[in-house]
């Protein structure tokens, strides 16, 4: 099964950075789409369907966690599957993301982890895509 | 926390950080060469929460385009917007695994956006009390980072 995944980061090179990671990790992948913060964000789930959003805490207009809970109040979307990445160190905020069954990666983060936490949350492992190839969207290059 | 203690922290967050995400190696020491590269870069982070302060970085030398290349796994060079904001990422990283390295796992801090400048001068210093700093040699120059905090500076 190829995953489609939605990077929502403020910082254009953070979200290219995560998709190269990705590339590397070898889970398989669908379509990839961006969002520079959760108000893009939940119009990129508008018109894609996405398997797993990987998310940014700290971002402009509308914040990781206030898009996660956006998404989740949605019929459509509110089965979707979180994975915040960010600097914070609390374990206090991470022990909140995790009571709302958000998995949590750590910045600066290898490869190996993202395939583990992807992994362990989706059940979908490293291989091939079924088309040998990835097929990326960018919804706007001027995040 | 001691400023030798401090110091250590600083130095092995920002080694770590230069390693995992911009692909660099930093070096033990730093060299004639390095010491002597110009600012090209800077950036500063307010941080709020237990304490209350700055985390400034000013990189020296021309290694950012080579960072900001790696971090976006891209052999052309970067242009300067995203040259920026790969300092500003690299900064925020930094800045987001000291505090609570520093203060401890339960202390909650929140991150201003960074202000970061690319080319100019040397920024100006915060107006609060120099905590801890330290000088790290990569690639063709050094990355020099200070930690700006009043309570910090007081232990």
């Amino acid at each position: 099964m190829a995953l489609n995944v939605l990077i929502v980061d403020d910082s254009g090179v953070m979200r290219k950075t995560v998709l190269r990671t990705l590339k590397m990790c070898g889970i398989p992948l669908g379509i990839v789409t961006q969002a520079g913060n959760g108000k893009e964000a939940l119009e990129v789930l508008d018109e894609n369907w996405v398997d797993l959003a990987l998310v940014d805490i700290n971002m402009p207009v509308m914040n990781g966690l206030e898009f996660i809970e956006a998404a989740r109040q949605r019929p459509d979307t509110a089965d979707l599957l979180f994975i915040v990445i960010s600097t914070e160190g609390s374990q206090t905020r991470i022990q909140q993301l995790q009571d709302m069954g958000v998995e949590f990666i750590h910045k600066p983060f290898k490869p190996e982890t993202v395939r583990q936490k992807i992994s362990a949350l989706t059940g979908v492992d490293d291989g091939q895509s079924e088309s040998g190839e990835l097929a990326v969207q960018h919804g706007d290059l001027d995040f | 926390m001691d400023k030798a203690n401090l110091e250590s922290l600083l130095y092995s967050t920002a080694i770590l950080t230069f390693e995992d995400l911009g692909f660099l190696l930093p070096d033990d020491t730093v060299s004639e060469e390095q010491a002597a590269a110009p600012l090209c870069a800077s950036a500063r982070i307010r941080f709020h929460g237990p304490t209350e302060g700055w985390l400034c970085i000013r990189l020296y030398g021309n290694f950012l385009p080579e960072v900001t290349a790696n971090m976006l796994g891209e052999d052309e060079v970067p242009s300067m917007e995203d040259q920026a904001d790969a300092l500003g990422e690299l900064s925020n990283v930094i800045c987001g695994n000291l505090l609570p390295a520093v203060a401890g796992l339960e202390a909650v801090y929140n991150l201003d956006a960074p202000d970061v400048q690319v080319g100019g001068g040397v920024p100006p210093a915060p107006e609060m009390p120099l905590a801890s700093s330290c000088v790290v040699g990569i690639d063709d120059g050094r990355v020099e980072l200070d930690v700006h905090d009043v309570a910090m500076a007081s232990t």
